[in-house]
Order: structure tokens, then sequence, then C-alpha cells
């Protein structure tokens, strides 16, 4: 249940401008760590929050995009959970850290085990372009690096089941209305939720009525009367209910759908390369001798002791010959 | 040509000695044997078993380290010899006048001995040690059934403990009929005590108890501990006094009584009581229909049910019915549908993982 969930309790927040500070202490903090001493201008050479939302917003497409296009078909709850991994990660984790294009396959492997939804990892990076052994290692490595950044809170409460409760109960008590004809909208609605900071402030519930009312609109149906009389009937709960149905569609309608263009992207991504965390960078040789020494190191250890012993034994037997020849 | 044992006396402790063939360590199997053969290879006793088996002549040809061994063959040599030369060449310190000519007698025959195992003048030594056996024949049978000086030292301290002990036993026995005696006299006193005194009973009882104490500490501080008699490492084989028998256990607890027993004190592992509340959810919205009312609709008609997909004979079967799943839905779509995001506790800039517990699980209650 909601109500008692951890998202409640970690991961609703009470308006964008608190997301936004967030951000900003995230991006001051990667600068403050990794500035080197001979970069003047810290603008210059490292990504600025804005920018940073730029590129998330950009590799949050993709990710709109790779589950769309996932063989077999994803459930919607599936992509509702991603998203939800995504944003959280990236909140206080900069993309000058992990880079969100390995971060963004991780979250959708992990969405689909806890959403129940059963792919085995061969099946999973068949979906992938490009180097398919890479990006297995990739979602492997990151997995459990993900859970402890998403603070080991891995029930996502999507809004999805909401609105079919909504659906159910508009049968019953509001018959009046067609409500199946609303579901193109809702779903239209509740994907555009997605691109936008509302997962991180509203409950799912106050999403779900957002999208059925704002579905009702569309069709030129009148839900009021629905919500005033029939829903709920305190007046002061009532209000915030308003109030926030309203700031949900507010939101929702002033953001810009267009995904960022390809030209800027370059440039963010470019400057990206110079600023990023070269530890977290799979393509770098830091990364890659990082990598192999936590897999040697166990071999090794046993090869160096074995040497050791060795050498031990032989030093004790020269010695004892020494002995026995005196 | 064999293999003669390693004496392994001197290195048994190091547990890095090693088969050459097996690589099986002293460490690893505490009753390892090294065998060494002549030309100074060393084998365990398994290996040597399958060494004989095949056939082979060096095992380890390829091994270059000299013999890891304390004892090359030639002091096995020179022990075999010494041992055969000592069996006729007998003599005590106490057959010869003076000390000078004793110490002759040993300088012979360490010469012969030295002679044997280098392979000097074998034939001449030979020679004589023949001519002293034949001198000495008496002597020598003599002394073969003669038993070593050392031993009959043994001899002589075994004997000895075995008297000591004996004594000590005596002792025990004595000192319990004592105490037997002694008991029975207090007892008789304390009855005669109350027949013949006119004082209160209990007081006369007491009076009784206390000198009685008194005598047992009287007893035990005259007798010396027969343990203190002997030596004190023979002692502990000596079968302990009567009045000396264990009056607790080992734990520390007296026999029959538990005067010296402490229960935990009281106080210690208190804790508040635990106190049941019952779960209540806030809803943070309408009150959702329970299942009763799903099942069983007030207005009669069929409610929210006939909305969803009927649970099947088989789901029904595994206890689901499709009033679960409706409720979730609209339990789903009711709660905290009032919720203010800003009244909410606020959030730190920081990381507030850091801080805060992360142990708190989310419970997924079941909507039931």
């Amino acid at each position: 249940m909601f109500a008692t969930s951890t998202q409640k309790n970690h991961w609703i927040f009470s308006d964008e401008e608190t997301l936004i500070r967030i951000r900003e202490a995230t991006n001051k903090a990667y600068v403050d760590q990794f500035r080197p001493p001979e970069v003047e201008d810290v603008g210059d050479f490292f990504l600025s929050a804005t920018e940073e939302r730029t590129l998330l917003h950009f590799y949050e497409y993709q990710l709109k995009e790779f589950c769309v296009k996932f063989q077999p078909t994803m459930n919607k709850a599936v992509i509702g959970t991603a998203f939800s991994y995504f944003k959280r990660f990236f909140l206080y984790n900069s993309v000058m850290d992990y880079h969100p294009k390995e971060i963004l396959v991780t979250c959708v492997y992990l969405a689909c085990k806890i959403e129940e939804f059963n792919v085995t990892i061969a099946q999973f990076v068949a979906n992938v372009k490009g180097d398919r052994e890479k990006a297995q290692e990739i979602i492997l490595n990151n997995e459990l690096l993900l859970m402890s950044a998403v603070k080991f809170h891995l029930t996502v409460h999507n809004p999805y089941r909401p609105v079919e409760g909504f659906l159910i109960d508009l049968k019953t008590r509001h018959p009046v209305l067609e409500a199946e004809n609303l579901r193109p909208f809702i779903d239209e609605f509740l994907d555009k939720v997605l691109m936008t900071d509302v997962p991180l402030i509203y409950a799912p519930s106050q999403i779900a009525l957002a999208s059925v009312l704002e579905a009702a609109r569309k069709c030129r149906e009148h839900l009021d009367v629905y919500v005033t009389s029939i829903l709920i009937t305190d007046e002061e709960m009532l209000q915030s209910v308003v109030d926030a149905i309203r700031t949900i569609r507010l939101m929702v309608r002033v953001k810009n759908y267009d995904p960022p263009s390809r030209d800027v992207i370059k440039v963010l991504e470019k400057k990206l390369e110079k600023c990023r965390n070269q530890e977290n960078n799979s393509d770098s040789t830091i990364y890659k001798t990082r990598m192999l020494e936590e897999l040697m190191e166990e071999d090794e250890r046993t090869q160096r002791d074995y040497e050791t012993t060795l050498a031990e034994q032989r030093s004790h037997f020269a010695k004892l010959i020494m002995e026995s020849r005196q | 040509m064999g293999f003669i044992q390693l004496r392994l006396d001197s290195v048994t402790m190091d547990d890095n000695l090693a088969c050459p063939r097996c690589k099986t360590t002293k460490y690893r199997n505490p009753s390892l044997k090294l065998l060494v053969n002549t030309c100074g290879h060393a084998l365990c006793d398994n290996c040597y078993l399958f060494w004989r088996v095949s056939g082979l002549w060096d095992p380890t040809p390829s091994l270059r380290l000299p013999s890891p061994t304390l004892e090359d063959p030639a002091v096995e040599k020179e022990v075999d010899i010494r041992r055969r030369v000592l069996r006729d060449y007998s003599k005590q310190e106490a057959d010869f006048p003076s000390l000078r000519e004793y110490n002759d007698y040993l300088e012979q025959v360490e010469t012969i001995i030295f002679n044997l195992a280098n392979n000097i003048d074998i034939i001449e030594t030979n020679k004589l040690i023949e001519q002293y056996k034949k001198e000495n024949k008496e002597q020598i049978t003599k002394s073969r059934t003669r038993k070593p000086t050392q031993i009959l030292l043994l001899e002589a301290i075994i004997e000895e403990e075995n008297r000591r002990s004996e004594l000590r036993h005596m002792e025990s026995l004595h000192s319990a009929k004592e105490e037997k005696i002694r008991k029975q006299k207090n007892h008789e006193a304390l009855i005669d005590d109350l027949m013949f005194l006119e004082s209160d009973a209990k007081a006369i009882v007491e009076s009784h108890k206390a000198t009685q104490a008194h005598q047992q500490v009287e007893a035990s501080e005259i007798k010396p501990l027969p343990s203190q008699l002997g030596i004190s490492s023979l002692s502990s084989s000596a079968p302990q006094p009567a009045y000396q028998q264990a009056t607790t256990f080992t734990s520390g607890i007296g026999f029959g009584g538990s005067a010296s027993f402490l229960p935990l004190p009281k106080g210690l592992g208190e804790v508040p009581l635990f106190v049941y509340k019952a779960f209540l959810l806030e809803i943070g919205g309408p009150p959702p229909p329970s299942l009763e009312q799903l099942k069983y609709p007030s207005s009669g008609k069929e409610g929210h049910l006939q909305h969803i997909r009927p649970a099947t004979e088989a789901e029904i079967a595994g206890g689901y019915h499709h009033a679960i799943a409706c409720r979730r839905a609209l339990q789903d779509a009711f709660m905290d549908i009032a919720m203010q995001p800003k009244l909410l506790k606020s959030r730190s800039i920081q990381n507030e993982s850091e801080s805060e517990s992360t142990t708190k699980e989310e419970v997924e209650m079941d909507t039931s």
C-alpha cells in the first residue's frame, strides 16, 4: 500500500523547487570532488545542473523508446518502475559520475525483475543495440549499484492500478459515462507524466485521478459531479484533492515534450566525455583495470600465498642441509 | 638398497616437512613418516609402498636438492654400529679401579666405532673386538643379564612410590574411621545433653553444632594433607583421603543444597511490556468499500464486482476471489488522494539515507 510505503516516506518531495535544489547540490558535490586544480572556469569544464537535466531528458526519451520497442512486450508497470528508478538514481547521483545510458538499461532490467516480468539477461540484451556482451557486463555490474542508490526501496507504486480502480468505480457509481472511452486519453496523459517530475511529488492515486479527469475533459465529458458529490464528500479533503489535480495537470501541460535537438545533445555529450568520472567509465582504462583487479584479486592472492610458502620451504631445507653438514 | 626411516624426533615440530613426491606435509598428515634412501632422496612411507610396487629405482631423480634430512645415511650407519659394539663393550664405571681407566676404556670404544663407521682398518678392528670378547666373555654374559644402572634407579623410584601410596591409603582409612567415631561420640553427647540439661533444646543443638564445626576445623588443620607428604608430582595418582572428598560440583555449587546458588538478579533484563496496538491504516481519502460490502452490496443489485473479471473455479479453490482484486484497485485509487506533498515532512537537500534508517522495510499489506 502506498500509505505505508517507502515511496511515500522517502521519495515524495514537497515541490519542484526542492527537486531543483537537490539536483544542484548533487551537481555541486561532484564538481567540488573532481575539480582539477588547473581548471579555472568550472562552468566551462563541468556540466551545470540544467545541462544535466537536458541530458537526462534526452535519455528519458531513449528509455521510453527502449521500453516500447522491447521484445517481448512489457507491461506498463515495468516502464513506470524503470522511470522511477531512473529519476531516483539521478536525483542523488550526477550524470557526470554515472553515464545515463548505462544506468538506463540497468533500470529497465531491475524493473523487469521487480515487476515480475520474467526475462533472462540473454533475452534482455538481445534488445540492446551494439556490443551485447559488454552491455550484459555493464548491466550486471551496475545492478547492485543502482539498488543501493535507490536505497533498496524497490517497490514502486505506479498510477496504473489506481486508474483501474477509478474506472471500476466510475462504471459502478457514475454509469452515465462510458468509462472505457477514456482509456486512450488516460494512457496518453500517463505517458506524459513519466517525462515529468510529477511521480516524485504526487501520490499515484492523485496522478491517476488527474489522468481520468484530463481524459474526460478531452472527451468533452463532465466528471465534476462524480468527484465532488460521489467520490469525495468531505469539504476539506476535496480542496486538497482539487489543488493536487490542478498542479499535476499544470505540470504536465507546461512541460516541453519535444526531445532536445541532436545538436545540443552532441555538444553536451562531448563536454560530458571530458568531465565524467573515469573510474565509472566502462570504456576507460581505469575502469577496466579496476574491474580486472577485482576479478584477479582472488586468484592472485592464492598464487602469492603458494609462492611464499614454497620459498619458505626451500630456505628451510637449505638451512637444514647446512646444519647437517656442519 | 632400501630406505631407512628418518628419525623425526628432532624435526617433528616442523610442519613444513614435506614429501617431495606427493607433497604431503607434516602439518596435513601428522602421522607422516619420511624415509630416505642411500642416494639421499626422501619419500613418505605411503609413497615408499607405491614405489616398491611400481619397481622404479630412484623415485625422484629430477630432484636437484640434496637430501632434505637431518641424518644422512652415514649417521644411520654409525648408530647401527654403535648399538652393536656397545652390546659387547658394556662395562660400567664401577668395573674400573679409577676414573682415568674408565675414560681410557670409553675412548677405545669410540675409536672402534669410528673405525667401523668410516671403513678404517676394519679387519684390525674386528680382530680387536673378537679379542676383547674372548677376554671378557664372562663379564659380557653377566652384563647382558644385568640390568643397567639407570633401570635399577628407576625401579627403586617406582618401589618408593608404591610404598608411599600404600602409606597414604592406610592413613586415609584411619582418619575416616576416626572421623566416624568422633561423629558418633558427638551425637551421643548431644542426646545426653538434651536428656539431662535443663536449658532450651534449641540452644543445646546450636552449641553442639558450633563445637562440631570447631572440631572439624581443628582436625583439618592438625593433619597435614597426605599430598603434602609425598613429592607433589607423584601425589596426583594417590587415592584421595575420605575427608577430602569433593563437596561441590565443578560449577562451584554445593551438593544437596542451593545455598550458594543465586538466581539472576531481578531487574537485569527488564524491558517494557509489549502492548498490542491495532494497526490503523490512514487512507488519506474516501474509505474504500470492504470485502463484505463488495460481495454483498447494500443496494441489492450487483455493485463494483460486475466490472471485473470473475474468478475462475480453480482460483476460488485456491483462496482467491475477484472481490480481493477489486478492493485492491479501489483502495489504491482512494489512498492518499488528498495527500499534500508540502505537508509531508520536508526533505533535506542532503541525501537523508545517511542518517535516516534505511532498514525500514516497506510493508506490503494484503488488501484483505
